[in-house]
């Protein structure tokens, strides 16, 4: 991937503590055929290397374009997002993306849609299919390497999409409501899921939920967002101790659910 | 990424059900090949006969009813014997294979043209910029209005009927490639891009698959086109083809071989398409947005 044009504000930190987001100054303007549209107004905060974030908020928050600016599809208007020094000017590797509709590609297998990460990334054809397997094994889906995304449930497609992201070994993860199209029972299974990997590997991650339970139960801060304009109104930590299960909300879960329902509300 | 899962030892393809075993039970083998085909020949027969005898059944009523004289309007006897003339005239064939000709050298040059310049525009903007306006501008000319001009150009031989069938199947080919290569989901071109994917490889892995359904479906709608195409230039002016043969008994009044090659058209462009969906089903299994 061709790097953006750099500005190294510091040394690279030593591996582990890599991963840090930093958002100045923030703001983003759409200009659309109706007029200027206000989706970010000036933003600022930190996502620290290892850490799990929520971002929760209504629709017209700018929760997503926060996520799309970090992931270098969408540009800044105005100020910077950095991670780990460097400005986030285009896609890369490093910032893996999850999408909510899974995005795998119907035309490659299970496979086949992590093979091609791994090739994109330059890795010799002969370790791929290996690599594709492990990964594969590694989100539960052993011996489902030949199916097509068509034949594997939501839940299923949803841990292909997101073994295809860790294939590359990205520092962050960016995910953009990925269990939203799943039912009940299926989203507590994935959110389990994702607790397990992020205790494992303490990537950092940037979660966009409207799910506020969701966001508790995961996050280890959650940025409560509000919209018309976009911004993040408040900065939750949640406490709970970790390793954390997704059937079992903290002590002081109910406290600050009403905390959050109470901003979103006004 | 670490976590450890357990395989899933259900996930084992099923082995035993795929019909591997000794040669003794080779006759059984044969006849279960036997009995799918046969079933496969019943359902065409299902599928098909009803309509296509109710359509036999109506003309033949009307030859009978007397209503039309039969010199103009040859009953489907009229029409099979016709056909059984042709073949014995030793035209049939030669007929046959000069249009097939006509028809397959216009598709494959006009097809690849058209999904080049489909790609092309669907995907690039200043190549669309440049090229869709004038593309558009030609659209509308119908291909028989092609054929005087082609003529001129190439003479009654067969490059002129390579030229008209060739820029009318580029033309519908590109329409339907340029509507799929400009709606790619934006998201897998994300993911592309992301996961550091060239600018060659998002083309050759995602957009091209992505509008594989739209290329076939342009090119089954080309194939078409060919064929309608192949007719009106033959038409013009030709020294065989199925489209000649029609042109030539009119001007004897067989009606009845005017009848078998409207008939042989019909079939043969029935077969085409049909083998078109087909192969394409087999080849593309995504698709069907």
């Amino acid at each position: 991937m061709i790097d953006g044009p750099e500005v190294r504000e510091a040394q690279p930190p030593a591996s582990g503590t890599r991963g840090r987001i930093a958002i100045e100054g923030l703001e983003v303007v759409y200009e659309g055929r109706r007029g200027r549209n206000q989706a970010l107004t000036s933003t600022d905060a930190v996502f620290e290397a290892g850490s799990f974030n929520a971002l929760v908020g209504p629709t017209g928050c700018g929760k997503s374009t926060l996520l799309n600016v970090i992931g270098g599809f969408v540009a800044p208007t105005v100020g910077q997002v950095l991670l780990d020094g460097k400005p986030t000017l285009t896609p890369g590797p490093d910032r893996g993306v999850v999408f909510q509709s899974y995005a795998l590609m119907p035309w490659f297998t299970a496979s086949g849609n992590i093979e091609f990460a791994l090739k994109s990334q330059g890795i010799p054809r002969a370790e791929r299919k290996a690599r594709a397997a492990e990964a594969l094994g590694n989100v539960g889906l052993a011996g489902r390497e030949a199916l097509y995304p068509s034949e594997l449930s939501g839940g299923m497609q949803q841990r292909v999409a997101i073994a295809r992201t860790l294939a590359v070994n990205p520092t962050v993860l960016l995910m953009d409501e990925p269990f939203g199209a799943l039912d009940a029972q299926t989203r507590m299974t994935m959110q389990q899921f994702l607790l397990d990997l992020w205790e494992a590997d303490k990537l950092t991650v940037v979660f966009v939920t409207h799910d506020v339970d969701e966001a508790l139960v995961l996050a280890d801060r959650v940025f409560v967002m509000t919209s018309s304009p976009g911004k993040i109104e408040t900065v939750i930590e949640v406490s709970t101790d970790r390793p954390r299960s997704a059937e079992d909300y903290g002590d002081d879960h109910v406290e600050l659910r009403r905390q959050v329902i109470k901003l979103l509300k006004h | 990424m670490s976590l450890r899962k357990r395989v899933d030892p259900s996930a084992e393809p099923d082995r035993e059900a795929s019909g591997l075993g000794q040669p003794g039970d080779f006759a059984q083998r044969l006849a279960s090949v036997l009995r799918r085909w046969l079933s496969k020949v019943a359902r065409f027969v299902v599928q098909w006969g009803p309509s296509i005898g109710l359509l036999l059944l109506i003309w033949e009523l009307i030859v009978r009813s007397g209503t039309v004289s039969r010199r103009l309007f040859p009953s489907p006897r009229d029409t099979f014997e016709a056909g059984l003339s042709l073949l014995e005239a030793g035209v049939l064939f030669t007929d046959f294979r000069f249009s097939l000709t006509r028809s397959v050298v216009g598709f494959v040059l006009g097809g690849i043209a058209g999904v080049l310049a489909g790609l092309l525009t669907g995907r690039l903007k200043p190549v669309e910029f440049i090229l869709s306006p004038m593309i558009l501008l030609f659209r509308p000319i119908p291909a028989i209005a092609l054929v005087p001009v082609a003529t001129v150009w190439f003479g009654i031989g067969e490059r002129a009927k390579y030229f008209v069938i060739a820029y009318s199947v580029f033309l519908a080919v590109w329409l339907n490639v340029h509507a799929g290569a400009s709606s790619v989901s934006e998201t897998h071109l994300r993911v592309a891009r992301s996961l550091g994917a060239s600018r060659t490889r998002t083309f050759r892995e995602v957009v091209v698959p992505a509008a594989a359904p739209d290329i076939v479906n342009g090119l089954r709608y080309g194939s078409a086109v060919a064929f309608i195409v192949l007719i009106a230039a033959e038409l013009a002016g030709a020294r065989a083809g199925m489209g000649y043969r029609i042109q030539i008994s009119a001007e004897f009044l067989q009606t009845d071989r005017i009848f078998f090659g409207l008939v042989q058209l019909g079939v043969l462009g029935a077969i085409l398409d049909a083998l078109f969906v087909f192969t394409s089903r087999r080849i593309i299994h995504w698709g069907e947005r």
